[in-house]
């Protein structure tokens, strides 16, 4: 409190006050001005250590702290300036040219304007995020210069100013400032200054500057005289090497995007729809996108109509005239095919639609002149006509081979980039380096689409190395699902225990972190987990009571009494959101030492946890419900077999092995409650690879065998997290940490439901979650024992995901957890692996008043923010472990032929899915010429007169070969 | 980034601050004016007088009361607030419990001393403005108190500032930007005593940032009181001066 005193004694460092005058427009449409002041001031350093004068008057904060300097002594030069530079780019530089400012072989002592800063934010927040991180680090010497507060450098807009013009003479002012400011900083002391250089591309600016006496380059001309120009050079958005182009270039082959405002209004009344743009997974020329006002989402048909959106935009479309509205096409339809032969160097293409592709839409309009009377199946069809916000991020692949001009050696060309995931469509890529990229595994971003090209056009970022090597595969599939897999940097390991392994919990029970912490090391409490698990989360116990009821605990690892709120390693443990597994690696949420010692509940060892105990009738009924932090010591680690066998030993009847027959006994009780309540058990073991399971760990996908004990432990982390969510919502209503599973629309099911009873004259009931479980367990063919497993599967995919959120967005009807038949559910026992739990266990902590809860915590917009990301992060690390698993399977089972039973999940008019159940895969087989197709009766007759069925069994030839769009191993399907 | 705010200014610094003594020819006993960066309020001070309603006579003391209006172009929305508005209900209450217990008010049993402020712009620190220019208008209108009534704010920023562990300064006199965005408070001081008279919180602050929120508030209130004796004398000076003429 003195220290904050003594602090406001000092006087006021600001010598000016002006205002600025914003125009704010409403979303109502009301336009304000709203007036506010700016304090200008003289004590902003320029944060070069060459300079005394700033330093001495650093500014200081209430621990009388003041920062470092940042821009380096001696900065290094090129051929054009000496005796070194500080680099001062402007706005457009870090929007297009981010990628290589981010390398690490140039690009040091940067000065980032405020002015540059704020464009760069209100233009593109990722690429903002991207340039604080710069500012953040230590290494590559970014500092942010406060020109608009600085009196100096403070720029008024004059009269008939433009924004824009205004902001560039903002940057000449502070170039022009900083200028004078070192040199006269260095002048008594005989070095030379370093030159003060704007890097921009606008020749307006650059010529300005240079009457100005500014030092100026653009960039092109700057990385060519750097060392690696060449790689470099191809890192810079495309899209500035295009543009003298740009004015000579052939017609336009999509239509213009519509105004915002006449978007904007459209929307409002109506008449324009927005929503988010989904291509299909089987049809590259077809997409679809939901928006509010219609049950069925809109088919989007053919390239022209997608008009550049690629999936996942968020896009506005305009409604056909009904006379054009569509099936959804029953054709398989993938851009091989259709592009096979296409050039990456054409622009020139005069009309959108290729020759092939023409026959496929002329194919399928035909289909639907046939089928008119299937009036119920025609779904409106829709033409985007703008672009909300893209979805673009950087992209995984391989340069296209047959794209590439071998004969030519050096200079640049262009070339086709395939993405790995193929709902992106092919990007035309320049760059100097086709034929060392050839082969290789490489990250690509999107720079543009325009109007006039077929593709569209992104720039080289990184090679990853050798297709098909484990290392660049592994990047590759952690790049695609943007899972953060870089070493904890230093300032989240500062924050573990400074005793690292040695940490043990004080014997002194007078120790304040004793406070509050109930000492549960008498019981007999031990845990279950699959084979060679460190991170042990959580352990159980039970024991008979007096009164005939018993009493069971559920301890979980107690993550945050380690992670505090705010710190480093809380940020990147929220960034991360989970631990993501793969099949021969483990990217970690927590640093190990957390994770896998001092959290983790490992036997004979004393730890602290957050236990919850209930008091239960032999029936399973909860009595009364207990949360306390603790401090527990396991008696023993099982995995889920040695678990069994000791419960199956009639001679074992220590307690430790009573408790757990009691476990197991109650567990029966609950699962038995739990599917009485209608539970869907959609996982069978055979693709319990593919399922989300709500307790199941990811790596126990080899685990073929289900043990009682695997459900017993399910049973009870599942009770923990109803009761803790009960508690948390009961305590913080309006940002409770939560997951619900909604409930399928019924028209998911549609299509299952007519081929269901098409084909085996089964009806499926939807009405609810206890309807399906039953109707599926009906679904049973007498002949054909896995047709059941079938069903399920397909019927899993019908599903919607579960997904976090803050109890405050949503109704409590919609809490409810469609798959666990549960009114509200959390997530609560894996605070080591999954950062929704550590959130719960907060916010638990608080409802009992251990310690009061952080502000992020009960801020709605800070909750939204941590779901929304730890939502995306969750599916990702989900695809992230299936694609790791597809890729192991094909390395192992490379080059081998063999012939499998299959059977056929789906059919279109020209080819079919088969399901492999052996390799838990599946592949689509395509048929050239079919005789005949029956939509109805779902039934293909090939030329040869073999019928097809679905769901029927099949003999299929199974090759894992190099796939050509991938670059991947993939599964190829003959008929065999 | 730098510590800067988003207004220029750093963690301990108040904004501009523009006052003057009897600002109104009408028939107030006291007036003032007061700018708080873009905040601005009027205040008028009558009395003490004829309590205007009979109910409100005090036999061994003076009644103080406060009616506060918003001017419709005040806000950034041009919301009218009326008498019943909670917000207005809210800062007269404050206005007028803080001032009852600072006025030497057993020197004028059974009159009444009326308050009324005009708020003409807000930009954050509404009810600070209200109290500072009430308490100008009332020394302009003579009325004995026992020292200098002061307000200001402080804000909980949420920027982690520099190192771990170190919680991030307060923030001295929040303006409107920064009013909606983070949790901060109202310090109400008498004379430079550090006495808190009144602490007004409308959001959830962290306990252990209060401490330090309010004792960046009370030497805001320092400062404050230090500009305000500053016109305060200026202005007796130049009425004794021209009552010497
Ligand atoms: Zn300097």
């Amino acid at each position: 409190m003195t220290s904050i005193k003594r602090m406001l004694a000092d006087t006021s460092g600001h010598d000016a006050i002006t205002s600025k005058v914003y125009i704010r427009s409403a979303k109502s449409g009301k336009v304000t001005k709203i007036v506010r002041e700016i304090y200008l001031r003289t004590d902003i350093p320029c944060s070069s250590r060459l300079c005394r004068v700033c330093l001495a008057s650093a500014p200081v904060d209430s621990s009388n702290r003041s920062r470092p300097f940042i821009l380096s002594e001696k900065p290094a030069g090129t051929v054009a300036f000496r005796y070194g530079h500080y680099l001062m780019p402007d706005t457009n530089i870090f929007l297009q040219c981010m990628d290589a400012i981010e390398h690490k072989s140039a690009f040091y002592d940067v000065i980032v304007l405020q002015t540059v800063l704020d464009e760069v934010k209100n233009q593109s927040l990722p690429l903002y995020n991207r340039l604080v991180s710069l500012t953040k680090s230590d290494e590559k010497r970014f500092y942010v210069f406060h020109n608009e507060f600085r009196q100096e450098t403070h720029v008024r807009r004059g009269q008939e100013e433009s924004i824009n013009d205004r902001n560039d003479r903002a940057i000449r002012v502070a170039c022009k400032w900083y200028q004078t400011h070192i040199q006269q900083a260095v002048a008594s002391t005989g070095v030379k200054p370093p030159a003060i250089v704007m890097l921009s591309n606008d020749r307006d600016n650059l010529a300005k500057a240079k009457s100005d006496g500014v030092d100026c380059i653009n960039l092109h001309d700057y990385v060519k005289g750097l060392a690696n120009a060449d790689e470099l050079l191809d890192m810079i958005s495309s899209s500035l090497q295009d543009q003298e182009k740009k004015s000579t270039r052939g017609a336009n082959v999509y239509s213009e995007y519509a105004s915002i405002s006449k978007m904007n209004t459209g929307v409002r009344n109506g008449t324009l729809h927005q929503g988010t743009f989904h291509t299909s997974t089987y049809n590259s020329l077809e997409g679809t996108v939901g928006v509010p006002s219609f049950d069925k989402h809109l088919l989007i048909v053919g390239l022209e109509n997608m008009n550049r959106a690629i999936d996942g935009d968020l896009v506005v479309v305009e409604l056909l005239p009904q006379d054009q509205w569509k099936r959804q096409s029953d054709k398989l339809v993938d851009q091989d095919t259709l592009t096979k032969n296409e050039n990456a160097d054409v622009d020139e293409v005069e009309s959108i639609v290729t020759e092939k592709e023409r026959k496929a839409l002329i194919d399928e309009a035909k289909r639907i002149q046939r089928s008119q009377d299937e009036g119920q199946k025609v779904q409106p069809t829709a033409k985007i006509i703008g672009v909300v916000k893209r979805n673009w991020r950087s992209y995984v692949g391989h340069i296209d081979p047959n794209s590439v001009n071998r004969a030519k050696s050096g200079g640049q060309q262009v070339v086709f980039f395939r993405p790995l995931d193929k709902k992106i469509p092919r990007i035309r890529v320049f760059t100097r380096q086709a034929t060392q990229l050839l082969g290789q595994r490489i990250v690509v971003n999107i720079d543009t689409w325009d109007r006039n090209s077929r593709f569209p056009v992104g720039h080289f970022v990184r090679a990853l190395g050798e297709l098909e090597s484990k290392e660049a595969e592994t990047e590759a599939l952690l790049l695609e699902y943007d899972v953060q897999y870089r070493p904890f940097p230093k300032a989240v390991l500062d924050c573990l225990p400074s005793v690292g392994h040695d940490w043990r919990v004080p014997e002194d029970k007078s120790d304040p972190d004793w406070d509050k912490r109930m000492d549960l090391r008498d019981l007999l409490i031990c845990s279950i987990d699959p084979p060679g698990c460190q991170d042990i989360d959580d352990a159980l116990h039970a024991r008979q009571l007096p009164n005939g009821n018993c009493e069971v605990g559920v301890h979980i690892a107690d993550v945050s009494h380690f992670v505090k709120p705010n710190n480093a390693m809380d940020d990147e443990a929220a960034q991360r959101g989970t631990t993501v597994y793969l099949v021969d690696k483990r990217i970690d949420m927590l640093p190990p030492l957390l994770g896998t010692d001092l959290c983790s509940l490992k036997p004979y060892v004393e730890r602290y946890a957050f236990s919850v105990l209930w008091e239960m009738t032999p029936e399973a009924q909860i009595v009364n419900t207990v949360f306390t932090k603790s401090v527990i010591k396991s008696r023993e680690a099982f995995a889920y077999k040695a678990a069994q066998m000791r419960i199956d030993d009639k001679s074992q009847t220590d307690p430790l092995t009573q408790g757990m027959r009691i476990l197991l006994m109650l567990s029966k009780r609950l699962r038995q409650a739990r599917m009485d309540a209608g539970a869907l058990n959609l996982a069978s073991p055979e693709v319990k690879v593919h399922m989300e399971s709500e307790t199941s760990d990811p790596a126990s996908i080899e685990v073929k065998e289900l043990l009682e004990t695997n459900s017993l432990v399910e049973e009870f982390m599942l009770c923990a997290n109803i009761s803790v969510a009960r508690r948390i919502y009961e305590a913080f209503p309006q940002t409770a940490m939560l997951r619900r599973h909604g409930a399928p629309p019924a028209t998911n099911f549609d299509d299952l439901r007519s081929q269901l009873r098409a084909r085996k004259n089964l009806d499926l009931r939807v009405d609810s979650s206890k309807a399906l479980a039953d109707s599926l367990d009906s679904c049973v063919d007498p002949q054909e024992p896995y047709f059941n497993t079938l069903v399920r599967i397909i019927a899993t995919r019908c599903m919607l995901p579960a997904e976090y959120f803050s109890s405050g967005t949503q109704a409590y009807p919609e809490f409810r957890h469609y798959g666990l038949a549960t009114d509200i559910y959390t997530h609560f026992t894996s605070p080591i692996r999954r950062y929704a739990d550590l959130a719960a266990h907060r916010q638990l902590a608080a409802a009992i008043d251990y310690e009061p809860l952080d502000e992020s915590l009960y801020n709605k917009n800070k909750m939204d923010a941590v779901v929304k990301n730890i939502n995306v992060r969750h599916r990702n690390a989900q695809f992230a472990g299936r694609a790791s698993i597809e890729y192991y399977v094909g390395q192992a089972l490379k080059g081998k032929s063999m012939e499998q039973e299959g059977f056929v999940a789906k059919i279109f008019s020209n080819g079919f899915v088969v399901f492999v159940p052996k390799f838990g895969i599946e592949g689509t087989i395509k048929v050239e010429s079919a005789k005949t197709y029956d939509a109805d009766e779902y039934i293909l007759e090939l030329e040869d007169g073999k019928k097809v069925v679905l769901f029927d069994k099949v003999n299929v030839q199974v090759n894992f070969v190099k796939e050509q769009a991938t670059g991947r191993r993939k599964t190829e399907l003959t008929l065999a | 980034m730098e510590g800067l705010r988003n207004d220029g200014r750093r963690w301990n610094e108040l904004r501009r601050i523009h006052c003057q003594l009897s600002t109104s020819s009408t028939n107030a006993d006291g007036s003032s004016y007061i700018e708080q960066g873009f905040t601005k309020v009027i205040c008028n001070v009558t009395g003490p007088a004829e309590p205007s309603n009979r109910q409100r006579v005090k036999q061994d003391s003076a009644t103080v009361s406060c009616e506060v209006y918003f001017a419709a172009f005040s806000g950034t929305d041009r919301i009218k607030r009326g008498r019943n508005d909670k917000k207005v209900q809210e800062l007269q209450t404050a206005i007028q419990k803080t001032f009852d217990s600072v006025i030497l008010t057993h020197l004028f049993a059974r009159s009444e001393i009326s308050i009324s402020i005009h708020i003409l712009s807000q930009d954050g620190g509404t009810l600070a403005a209200c109290i500072n220019a009430a308490t100008l208008a009332l020394i302009d209108a003579g009325i004995p108190m026992s020292d200098y009534v002061c307000a200001c704010t402080a804000g909980q920023s949420t920027s982690i500032f520099d190192q771990e562990g170190a919680s991030p300064d307060p923030w001295l006199d929040v303006n409107y930007l920064e009013e909606s965005d983070i949790p901060s408070l109202t310090v109400v001081t008498v004379g430079d005593s550090e006495k808190i008279v009144a602490l007004s919180m409308e959001n959830k602050v962290r306990i252990e940032r209060l401490e330090a929120m309010i004792a960046v508030g009370i030497s805001g209130c320092a400062r404050v009181r230090g500009i305000m004796d500053k016109e305060v004398r200026r202005y007796g000076k130049e009425k004794l001066e021209a009552e010497g003429e």
